[in-house]
């Protein structure tokens, strides 16, 4: 289970991002965070894995205060939080076998990581790549890759991680409509297979019906609902997106 | 215009120049117009040619009726003046600079030499083979002059016809024979020790003779010339008079330039090989001081980043050809010198370059693999250097290139390599070797700069 409790985001800069955000996730659960673009859904995020520091409040993991956490102990945390992000994050000029094994880098050898990885983990990573279907690609580098298969990419490093929790940063946003699916279908599969905790940040309501156990609606950094998929009514979904929406349907 | 000035005051003021457009409510121009007389005029007085005043004159009579009407309101352009002062300005610039077009033209044919010379670069040569006798000539005359000589069997000789001695102008004739036939040689007037030596000339050109068809030297007469330096004038002094035959014998090979500039130019690339590898050192750790995004943490690290910041600007505002002076002088004339020189310089033109490389990297990889747990070390090796390699071997390679390059003008200050030899043999007139130098630096840099553009592309 993990705890979000008052957590308060203000960025250098005066901006509040979060502002008092409170909600929980119970294991197995896959939760997504509704909101425009702007609402605070990657500060949220960030926060959980702590690359952003929260200004206030704690985030309790199985009891764990990640909040209190650093250094090696954070290091510890993070290996198991897998993270897929909107703009993939790899590394262009490197190999997508060297991009999918450096989600192992938090359980290796620091000092024989830098020469290189050990002959087990060049099988993992290969047995990740296949479960997301492009074992074929490992040799190639990231930036000759298409943006479906980057994600892809993104996923099987995360995986590498053996992560029981996974956070996506509107892992589909910058994809085609069609190859949403394809990409949230491997989450949902990580979620009833693998029992993973799924904290996904999406745009469309569609996709959130479709995927989502669970929903917390932001808006301007506070929460604004928390609830089933079904639950979110017209009137629900204008205090979202605001008076002017109007739903858009992807099939 | 916010009316009410006198026109008449506003022209009389303008007999200073200027002072009618600063009353009359255009205090810029006014200023600009003054300015540009007075120094205008300066310009010209320093000149020396009084005939441009000419034109300042206008310059100022146009300003004194531009001011009257400016003060009725109505301005007339003030361009004209200006354009009168870019005239005379542009004149003055012609006359220092010594511009002599036509120059060009008449004198294209003391280029003649210089670029024929430079199209035969002496790489290859053949052996030489020298033939020569000597005989010896007293001036003034003592009481036992020397032996006139006899001729040889065999060998070549030379043999003076008619006296040993006498004074310096006094004439004698000699003759030869047993030299190859038919062959141009020289005559060389030496002391007896013969470590001093000159061609003898005659009303300006050098003494020569041409052998029959049986190897003699027909009878050929010589104004006895001055004895060598110190032995001038301190009574009887014997010299040597010698024939000397020179033919190339054997197989085309590369000439000692060809090794003296292939050795050089090899000093050359290692002299841009280290200053650019100790640059490399000091540049990566320099180019994490100056880059923005890792120093802009605190105001300490700020402070760090400004002071490398302004202390790369200022090196690199030094020519290299300044540095190699300095570094001259300190270390002594050479390639050290020249590698202290470039390398300088190169560390503030790569710590430069490095940063912005560093700058602009993404940080997107940066947060992904810190978030799978892995530690700082890690998260630079396999987030930030693999963004950083590319960009900074491409600059590496590029400054290389620019460095041997560099490097053939430092050597005309006394860097060493390839440089110093060129400039050596320019000052002594040897553009046959300068030839082979300057080719040797053209198809060099030319390689270099085809190497580094194919390494370039290749890795961004
Ligand atoms: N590094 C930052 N510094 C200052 N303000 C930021 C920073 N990152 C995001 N913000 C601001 O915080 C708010 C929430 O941003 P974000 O979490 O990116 O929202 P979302 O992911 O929902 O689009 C926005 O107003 C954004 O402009
Ligand atoms: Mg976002």
């Amino acid at each position: 289970m993990l705890q979000v409790e008052h957590l308060t985001k203000i960025y250098e800069d005066g901006t509040l991002a979060l502002d008092d955000v409170s909600f929980e996730v119970p294991d197995g659960e896959f939760l997504v965070i509704l909101g425009l673009s702007g609402a605070g859904k990657s500060t949220l995020l960030r926060c959980i894995n702590r690359l952003i520091e929260p200004t206030e409040g704690r985030i309790v993991w199985d009891g764990t205060d990640i909040t209190a956490a650093s250094g090696e102990e954070l290091r510890k945390i993070r290996r198991h939080i897998g993270f897929i992000f909107q703009e993939f994050n790899l590394v262009e000029r490197s190999s997508v076998l060297t991009n999918v094994l450096s989600g192992r880098l938090g359980y290796v050898n620091p000092w024989q990581s830098i020469i290189r990885f050990p002959q087990e983990e060049v099988k993992r990573a290969m047995r990740n790549l296949e479960r997301v279907g492009i074992t074929d690609l490992a040799p190639k580098r990231a930036d000759d890759l298409s943006g479906g298969q980057r994600q892809r990419v993104g996923i099987a490093r995360a995986l590498m991680q053996e992560p029981r929790l996974m956070l996506a940063d509107e892992p589909v946003a910058s994809l085609d409509p069609v190859l949403a699916h394809s990409i949230l279908r491997y989450l949902e599969q990580l979620n009833r297979e693998d029992g993973i905790t799924v904290i996904c940040s999406l745009h469309f309501l569609d996709l959130v019906r479709r995927y989502g156990s669970n929903v917390v609606g932001l808006k301007d950094g506070r929460v604004v609902f928390q609830g089933r998929p079904d639950e979110i009514t017209d009137q629900r979904f204008k205090e979202i997106y605001g008076q002017e929406a109007e739903r858009i349907t992807v099939t | 215009m916010e009316g009410k000035k006198s026109p008449l005051l506003s022209a009389f003021l303008s007999l200073i120049p200027g002072l009618g457009q600063i009353y009359a409510g255009a205090p810029l121009q006014g200023a600009a117009l003054l300015l540009a007389i007075v120094v205008t005029a300066l310009l010209i007085q320093w000149q020396g040619s009084t005939f441009l005043y000419v034109g300042i004159i206008l310059a100022w009579l146009w300003g004194v009726g531009d001011a009257y009407s400016l003060a009725q309101g109505r301005q007339i352009s003030l361009v004209p003046p200006f354009l009168i002062i870019g005239v005379i300005v542009y004149i003055i610039g012609w006359q220092v600079t010594d511009i002599k077009l036509m120059r060009l033209i008449t004198d294209v044919a003391d280029i003649k030499p210089l670029v024929s010379n430079l199209l035969q670069p002496a790489v290859l040569e053949r052996d030489i083979e020298t033939q020569k006798a000597e005989v010896i000539f007293e001036s003034p005359c003592s009481d036992s002059p020397p032996e006139k000589g006899t001729p040889l069997e065999d060998e070549p000789y030379l043999i003076i016809l008619d006296k040993t001695c006498g004074e310096v102008g006094e004439t004698f004739t000699i003759e030869g024979g047993n030299f190859w036939p038919s062959s141009r040689g020289q005559i060389w007037w030496l002391n007896m020790a013969g470590e001093m030596k000159r061609r003898i000339r005659q009303e300006g050109e050098y003494l020569t003779f041409q052998t029959d068809e049986k190897g003699r030297i027909p009878p050929l007469t010589i104004v006895a010339p001055e004895a060598f330096g110190e032995a001038r004038g301190k009574g009887p002094q014997r010299s040597r008079v010698q024939a000397l035959l020179k033919r190339e014998v054997g197989t085309i090979h590369p000439s000692h330039t060809f090794f003296l500039v292939a050795e050089k130019m090899m000093e050359t690339i290692f002299l841009a090989l280290m200053a650019t590898t100790v640059a490399i050192v000091f540049a990566i750790p320099v180019s994490f001081l100056a880059a923005r995004n890792l120093m802009g943490g605190t105001p300490i690290t700020m402070g760090f980043y400004y002071l490398t910041r302004t202390i790369l600007n200022i090196l690199r505002s030094i020519e290299p050809l300044i540095m190699a002076i300095v570094f001259v002088v300190w270390v002594g004339l050479g390639p050290f010198a020249g590698v202290l020189a470039l390398a300088v310089h190169s560390v503030a033109a790569l710590g430069k370059l490095y940063s912005e490389a560093v700058e602009s990297i993404d940080p997107g990889p940066i947060e992904a693999i810190t978030a799978t747990g892995a530690n700082r070390l890690q998260t630079i090796v396999y987030a930030v250097i693999p963004q950083i390699v590319p960009p900074y071997v491409a600059f590496t390679v590029y400054r290389w290139d620019i460095n041997v390059r560099m490097s053939t003008i430092i050597g005309f200050v006394g860097g060493g390599g390839i440089g110093y030899l060129l400039q050596q043999w320019i000052r002594l007139l040897m553009y046959r070797e300068a030839g082979a130098a300057v080719w040797a630096i053209a198809i060099v840099v030319w390689a270099l700069d085809y190497a580094s553009a194919i390494v370039r592309e290749k890795i961004v």
